[in-house]
């Protein structure tokens, strides 16, 4: 059920078809934090998938890689890498795929290298898993991509042990480990949450330059509005486990569809209101995937919810360019111009 | 363009951790065998008197080293005594020095280790290196030595188990306490104006409680453990009592007339410890669901 | 590093040296005569000038530091004393036993490494539930039940029933080391049986822990296939937290090791042990416990340089 408006004339390098994520329990129902989530990706193109902690977004990055933690598994639909679908690849195969055509960057660059193999060694055999070259070959290419990815004094730095880089510096290198097999889509997972701002600010131009230079698509992952509005080029906005909402970036944040979106970009605290006005939040609490609210799941947290809400599950309805998961969509934008 | 949005009403977790913990404890198929286990090896030995069809100390001369019968389930001894009785009986005489050394190695770790924590400073340091000291030597070597200094004998068995096994429990305790310590409701409590004494008995100690009694069981496993070694090379449990580790020693003097005769005792211990374990690990992890 | 290595070498001196002196001071502390042990009687029918005798020739009449120093100063020239029950000095005794020992405790190390480390590691690789309960219900088994347990079985399997080995004594290796093997062969594993249990425990919930790791993720994402993020990755670091418990592992060795020697009628140090205790031979008791905590001491230096060696944090910061 792909309910996204592409132009055939483009280049879809990943698309996802209606992932559902099951986390088996023991003697309970098992849970469904990911519940039929479509998108694709273009050549060239950001997409950013934007959510609040529990939506799952990063579950859903995980199942696209394969790489879902312990019980979770991914119990229905398809992921296409340029037309193959990965799902049906055993295992080995996944392996090539995977750092490969597909890499994935992680959120947290302190703990997310091996603390005994320097740097340099990490990255070669990074390398050297997606092709065959000698280890002396593959190292003179890992320290080629330090340098590219703006590590200063990369020869010396490569027989570094990661303990002795900064965060920002970390993430380099797990940005050079994954681009090393220049890959079609790179995923980033929350790439830049533990980073402080400047150091946020250094490596999404770094990521920007690399879609540039090498024409690789970015799946980006955030709970950062701000960071999804300024680097990508479409934004899929997720909550309880689906898409409620999709189009360019331009368009969800200055004209969102869906109330969800509109009351999260509400709740962003802005400079120029008054300092005694209160801050809004949306009321209660993002819904747990085991008790998720019949209907619209975002229904309780409404405040344009009916009748209609809360027995029937919303449709994706297009207006213009954009795709929302809203029986009134249509009416509320038209309120809203 | 609205933003105002119903208040929800907060929704506490239930409280009632005891009910919580023995279902969790329950769901688990290893503990529910291990209760059972440990269950049926104290009935079969407390209640040897009638479980057991002789008398362990009656001889039947006619029937040396006899193997597994009708009439005599686990065989007879090198002096014609019924092996299942000498077993049940001597499973009584294992489990209660296991027993004793338990609570003894319970209330002494359980003192040192409030002691340390309670009191912080170099006592509690003094207190915790000596207990680390200890911890760092095998038991059986440690008990070894502290027999030659005082004497085999059933009563200094059971203090030297106590001794042996409480500093691990000191350790358990101390922690234990600490973490109590730093606690919101502990914080709650003092600034409300409770008195140590008071806040002893009516907060750390129970709290701290079931974690600790999840360890009875385990020391319980250690004790019948080393209790066995040590009766074993005759510096435990000395005749004319017995434990399974004397049994096991006399099996193993006569292992040349016949191999059944240790066995059994072996047997036994094994079970009892594995029960004990598997009991005390499952009590862990009802108590801490974190952990699995 | 090296100034790493020399601290810690400092304070394992000064750790043994405490623990001589405690160990002294216990010994003097015992209730019990050792005069009486050497004279075989109750004080009551025994000659007072025989028992001043005895107490000069043992060295008991003089002051404890004294007595204490002349200890220390004995064993630093390789004396280690005088037996209170034989007429052996300790050191002939300790030396005639201790190749036993050594070779025993080596062997089971061996053994039981060989069989948890592969254990572990596939149990890692292959991460099922089957093998997972497997390994731990293993591991439990095997913790359960008392070398002596696991010996009198192998003595009856290998030795009385097959006929394969020998089940008692002991050939030293240079005299000959074929017949040395096959008298160590069914000890060794009974011993490295008790010892891979715990370290197959320890292991495993090491790798499991380190299993979750951030950097594991990423072994993944860049491409390594399952065994190669198991090899590479996983089992370096989980030998970190591993290697603190090779103290324990040490200590359940030399534990077991003196049941053990008992089971297999092997004059060690183990069955010395026993002796001397049953004798309240103070002096080959002083010595051995003496040796056995030296031996620990060394083996947490040992492990403490190993840190060093393996994981490249601590060498930057030697304050550790």
């Amino acid at each position: 059920m792909s309910a996204v408006a592409v132009d055939p004339h483009t280049d879809i390098v990943l698309e996802a078809r209606n992932l559902v994520v099951e986390f088996a329990r023991d003697r309970e129902e098992p849970v469904r934090p990911v519940r039929g989530v479509s998108f694709a990706v273009e050549r060239a193109r950001r997409l950013g998938i934007v959510g609040e902690s529990g939506s799952g977004k990063s579950l859903t990055a995980l199942a696209l890689m394969r790489l879902l933690p312990g019980r979770a598994e991914l119990a229905a639909g398809e992921v296409l890498l340029a037309g193959r679908d990965l799902t049906q690849l055993d295992e080995r195969q996944m392996a090539r795929v995977r750092g490969g055509q597909m890499a994935i960057v992680y959120q947290d660059p302190m703990s997310s290298l091996n603390p005994l193999q320097t740097v340099g060694h990490q990255v070669t055999e990074a390398i050297r898993a997606h092709e065959s070259v000698s280890r002396h070959e593959a190292s003179d290419r890992a320290i080629e991509l330090f340098r590219d990815v703006g590590i200063p004094n990369p020869e010396r730095r490569a027989e570094d042990y990661p303990h002795e880089f900064s965060g920002g510096m970390r993430q380099r290198v797990m940005i050079a480990m994954a681009i090393c097999a220049n890959p079609e889509v790179l995923i980033a997972d929350e790439p830049t949450t533990a980073l402080d701002v400047t150091t946020q600010a250094r490596i999404m131009d770094l990521l920007t330059r690399l879609v540039e230079e090498r024409r690789m698509a970015v799946l980006l992952i955030t709970h950062d509005l701000g960071l999804a509005a300024s680097f990508c080029d479409d934004v899929h906005v997720m909550y309880g486990g689906r898409i409620v909402e999709r189009g360019t970036a331009a368009e969800v944040f200055r004209s969102p569809l869906h109330p969800y979106t509109e009351a999260l970009l509400e709740s962003i605290c802005r400079l120029d209101r008054p300092i005694d006005e209160p801050i809004t939040a949306i009321g209660g609490q993002p819904p747990l995937p085991q008790d998720l609210p019949g209907g619209c799941s975002f229904h309780p947290r409404c405040p344009h919810a009916q009748a209609r809400c809360a027995a029937e599950a919303p449709v994706p309805i297009q207006v213009g360019d954009q795709v929302a998961e809203c029986h009134f969509a249509v009416e509320l934008k038209a309120a809203r111009s | 363009m609205s933003a105002v949005n119903p208040t929800v009403p907060l929704e506490l977790p239930s409280r009632g951790v005891r009910d919580h913990v023995l279902s969790r404890l329950l769901r688990q198929p290893a503990a529910v065998i291990s209760l059972v286990v440990v269950g049926l090896i104290v009935l079969g030995t407390f209640g040897a008197p009638l479980v057991a069809p002789y008398s362990p100390t009656v001889s039947d001369y006619t029937r040396l080293f006899g193997p597994p019968s009708w009439s005599h389930l686990l065989g007879t001894d090198e002096i014609g005594r019924d092996l299942l009785s000498r077993v049940l009986y001597g499973g009584r005489t294992s489990l209660t020095v296991a027993a004793f050394a338990t609570v003894i190695s319970m209330l002494i770790g359980i003192a040192w280790g409030f002691v340390a924590g309670l009191r912080e400073g170099w006592i509690g340091e003094i207190l915790m290196r000596i207990a680390d000291a200890a911890m760092g030597m095998p038991a059986i070597l440690l008990g070894l030595v502290l027999v030659a200094a005082f004497g085999a004998s059933t009563l200094s068995l059971i203090l030297i188990l106590g001794a042996l096994f409480a500093p691990a429990t000191a350790r358990l305790a101390r922690s234990t306490l600490l973490a109590e310590l730093r606690s919101e409701y502990h914080l709650a409590a003092v600034s409300v104006g409770a008195t140590r004494t008071r806040i002893v008995i009516t907060e750390l100690l129970p709290n701290t409680l079931p974690v600790l009694l999840a360890r009875a069981s385990l020391v319980a496993a250690d004790a019948i453990f080393v209790e066995a070694s040590l009766s074993f090379v005759g510096l435990g449990v000395q005749p004319p009592d017995a434990s399974w580790g004397t049994l096991l020693q006399q099996g193993y003097t006569n292992l040349y007339r016949s191999y059944w005769y240790p066995i059994f005792p072996g047997i036994m211990i094994l079970v009892a410890v594995l029960a004990l374990n598997t009991l005390g690990d499952s009590v862990q992890r009802a108590l801490d669901p974190s952990r699995s | 590093m090296a100034r790493y290595v020399l601290r810690r070498f400092l304070t394992s001196v000064v750790l043994l040296l405490l623990s001589s002196i405690l160990i002294f001071l216990v010994m003097r502390v015992i209730p019990g005569d050792p005069t009486l042990t050497k004279l075989g009687g109750t004080i009551k029918d025994v000659d007072p000038r025989a028992l001043e005798a005895i107490r000069h020739e043992l060295g008991i009449d003089r002051p404890l530091p004294t007595q204490y120093l002349n200890w220390v100063g004995g064993i630093l020239h390789g004396d280690f004393g005088q037996s209170y029950f034989s007429q052996f000095p300790v050191t002939t005794l300790i030396g005639q036993r201790i190749g036993a020992t050594v070779e025993l405790a080596v062997m089971a190390m061996l053994f039981g490494l060989a069989i948890a480390v592969p254990a572990a590691t596939l149990g890692a690789i292959w991460r099922n539930r089957v093998v997972d309960a497997l390994l731990s219900g293993f591991a439990a088994l095997g913790m359960a039940t008392p070398a002596f347990v696991t010996g009198i079985v192998l003595i009856i399997v290998f030795g009385l029933k097959l006929h394969w080995l020998p089940t008692q004594g002991y050939v030293s290796f240079q005299n000959h080391p074929f017949e040395s093997v096959k008298t160590t062969l069914l000890p060794a594993i009974t011993l490295g049986i008790s010892v891979a249990a715990p370290t197959l425990r320890i292991l495993r919930t090491s790798l499991l822990e380190i299993g979750s790791a951030s950097y594991i993720r990423t072994a993944q994402g860049k491409g390594l296939l399952r065994r190669q993020v198991v090899v590479r990755h996983l089992l370096p670091n989980a030998s970190i937290p591993a290697l603190t418990t090779v103290g324990v592992i040490v200590g359940h060795l030399l534990g077991g090791a003196v049941v053990v020697e008992y089971v297999f009628a092997r004059q060690g140090l183990g069955t010395l042990l026993v002796d001397s205790v049953f004798q309240r031979d103070y002096g080959v008791l002083q010595a051995l416990v003496l040796i056995a905590a030296a031996a620990f001491i060394t083996t947490s230096l040992v492990v403490d340089i190993l840190y060093g060696v393996i994981d490249p944090r601590l060498r930057v910061n030697p304050e550790t």
